[in-house]
């Protein structure tokens, strides 16, 4: 069953269930990856990401959600085609890289199906627009990060 | 400060030397060096160097010092070649430079001395490169390779182990030995030169070079020790406690190949840029059968990249009997950060450019040979941090080409052996060793430079870090081991 069917047979609890779901598996990575990390820089940035998914996990209490003016950057599609490393306490750098920024895209598609799902209701519409953009925002963060990183000749 | 104007032994009135033509350094033949391994460029002439030295307009400010990452005292320099007095030449440059030969190579000169040159501005720039290369190797053929002071200093009794030896651990080396420390450098492979023997071809910088410089400092005293890695056959730890060094430096380089994360890398077939050049290099295997390191010999060579690295592989491989060799590219040839003149004359040799295209998985046979790769096509978007512009693929565009070897050159990350032996060496998140302006890391007496702290960069860049790294070990010294004889 695509994620769009699925939706449309969940209630508004099972919906918002969902997400949290999908939020607090983005703060245990990004968590993991903060212990892992080795400089003050590193630890900051998966900080600032974890502190952005608990933002989320509480906006979904009350589909509220700061807006951000800007439309979120274009999809640089740097990890879309890379293998997914299978989850384990050894992860390096670069594989966190790519789990983090796959995890992103799945999580602003699940958010732009719900805004699509919710078309006729104007604030739940917006608001998982405005979800599915800042995932996109990060995934693009994390990729920006990988190019540099990881493909300086490439 | 006022720099001091150097004396001027240029005869020609300056209007006259906007009309010399840059002077063209002679070159094999493109179609007969791609078959073997022989340095490419043949170096400019005694007459070739004073005229191209005549080129140069005395400017009052002279830019090209700010462009040269260690400031070379190029004007200088390119007097005392209009004198003829080559080897004084070699010595001004050694004030700055401890290995001129090798940067007159592979300096990336383009983007730096030579870039900002103003005869540049209206003309063709000064070869300043090729006019170190040409004073370089004069002085080692009349023997003064050494080009510094041959006699030995008044021994302060302080001991220093420099570790890895690259242009980093080479540069620091020499300064230290200048100043009456004992040095001992410790390599992990058999040969001494680090990226400059393992990785840069023969027909771009020949060995016999390195070997020149690094008989030069074991002439001068420092000691070189080889198949030893600190962090395994010896810790940091114990290069303190137990031999008794004062200070030791890190020049431990950005060796560890770093794979794309697709499917199909570890095919039969796939290399490493790393272990496909130190095959071929450090373990002679373009001298297979004399030597016995089997390459293989392939139909279609794809060379996945746009650096140096990724032009030293394709002409490599073309070397090596490839009958299509080519490199795969994600952007277009104006974002490729190598060196110009390896793009042209990888292009000369007969070298394939396929750029803007992506591979996104390699195929193998049924015993596990690599023999495809698929790839996307990609267009360029918005300028990323490095200020190059972004691919990005173009959806649909999928293609699959008949390969039998791939090279994958993306970049190289830091050998994590001594931050895994050492937890007091602190790291970044790229495992890059954290050093100050001085090299000064976070463990007393332990300095490091070079590419172990910046990730992949130049050989100047390195070779700068290890001076500055040695000028702070002798400070060191003085202040918290006890004062320098
Ligand atoms: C193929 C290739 C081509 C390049 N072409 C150019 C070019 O044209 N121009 C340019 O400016 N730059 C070029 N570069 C980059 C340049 O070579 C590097 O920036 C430079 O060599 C870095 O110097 P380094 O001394 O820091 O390290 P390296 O040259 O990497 O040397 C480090 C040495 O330390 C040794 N080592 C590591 N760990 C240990 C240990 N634990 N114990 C003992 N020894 C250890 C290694 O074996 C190695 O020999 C190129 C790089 C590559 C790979």
């Amino acid at each position: 069953m695509s994620l769009k069917d699925k939706i449309s047979s969940m209630n508004m609890s099972e919906i918002v269930e969902m997400c949290i779901d999908q939020e607090q598996q983005a703060i245990d990575l990004y968590t993991m990856a903060m212990d892992q990390a080795k400089d003050d820089a590193a630890r900051q940035k998966f900080q600032e990401l974890v502190d952005m998914e608990t933002v989320h996990k509480v906006s979904l209490k009350s589909f509220e959600i700061e807006r951000y003016i800007d439309l979120p950057p274009a999809d640089l599609k740097v990890t879309d085609y890379l293998m997914e490393p299978t989850m384990n306490d050894n992860l390096t750098t670069q594989e966190i890289l790519i789990v983090a920024a796959k995890r992103e895209d799945k999580t602003a598609k699940m958010y732009q199906d719900l805004a699509d799902h919710f078309s006729a209701d104007k604030k739940l519409n917006t608001f998982f627009q405005m979800m599915a953009d800042e995932e996109l925002r990060h995934k693009h963060d994390l990729e920006s990060e990988y190019e540099q990183e990881f493909l300086p000749e490439g | 400060m006022d720099r001091q104007k150097p004396e001027s032994f240029n005869p020609i009135p300056v209007k006259e030397r906007l009309t010399i033509p840059r002077q063209n350094m002679p070159e094999q033949d493109p179609n007969i060096r791609n078959g073997n391994f022989l340095e490419v460029n043949l170096g400019l002439t005694e007459d070739q160097a004073v005229i191209e030295a005549q080129r140069c307009i005395e400017c009052k400010k002279p830019t090209c010092i700010e462009g040269c990452p260690v400031s070379i005292q190029i004007p200088d320099f390119i007097q005392l070649i209009c004198k003829q007095d080559f080897l004084a030449a070699a010595n001004k440059i050694k004030e700055d430079s401890s290995l001129p030969a090798v940067c007159g190579r592979v300096c990336p000169q383009e983007s730096q001395c030579e870039a900002v040159c103003v005869v540049g501005k209206r003309f063709e720039s000064v070869a300043i490169g090729r006019l170190e290369r040409f004073v370089a190797d004069y002085a080692m053929q009349h023997g003064n390779g050494d080009g510094s002071q041959s006699n030995r200093p008044e021994p302060t009794g302080h001991k220093i182990a420099i570790v890895g030896s690259g242009p980093a651990g080479l540069a620091a080396a020499s300064d230290l030995i200048k100043e009456g420390h004992e040095v001992t450098v410790y390599e992990a492979l058999h040969e001494f030169g680090g990226v400059l023997v393992y990785g840069i071809p023969e027909f771009r910088l020949p060995k016999a070079i390195l070997r020149k410089e690094v008989a030069n400092l074991e002439n001068r005293g420092v000691k070189f020790i080889k198949n030893f890695i600190i962090g395994r056959s010896m810790t940091l730890q114990e290069l303190f406690e137990e031999e008794g060094f004062d200070a030791v430096f890190l020049g431990l380089g950005a060796g560890l190949p770093r794979f794309m994360n697709i499917p199909g890398e570890n095919l039969n077939g796939v290399y490493s840029a790393n272990e496909f050049l130190t095959r071929s290099n450090l373990m002679r295997g373009y001298d297979f059968p004399e030597w016995d390191t089997p390459l293989y010999r392939a139909k279609h060579a794809i060379i996945v990249g746009g650096g140096n690295t990724a032009m030293d592989a394709v002409r490599t491989a073309k070397r090596l009997g490839a009958e299509e060799a080519s490199i795969v590219y994600r952007r277009s040839e104006e974002e490729m950060p190598a060196r110009n003149e390896e793009i042209h004359h990888a292009k000369e040799e007969g070298v394939a450019f396929m750029n803007l295209v992506n591979p996104i998985e390699f195929i193998g046979d049924e015993n596990g040979s690599v023999v495809a790769a698929k790839c996307l096509r990609m267009e360029l978007g918005e300028p990323d941090a490095s200020g190059r512009r972004r691919p990005v693929p173009i959806e649909g565009s999928e293609f699959i080409m008949e390969v039998d070897m791939v090279v994958i050159a993306v970049g190289n990350g830091s050998n994590p052996l001594i931050a895994q032996t050492t937890p007091e060496i602190e790291t970044n998140k790229w495992g890059n060793i954290v050093a100050d302006e001085d090299g000064q890391t976070s463990m007393e007496g332990v300095f490091a430079g070079g590419d172990i702290v910046t990730g992949g960069a130049t050989v100047i860049l390195a070779m700068g870090a290890g001076r500055k790294a040695a000028t702070a070990i002798n400070q060191y010294l003085k202040t918290k081991v006890g004062s320098v004889a």
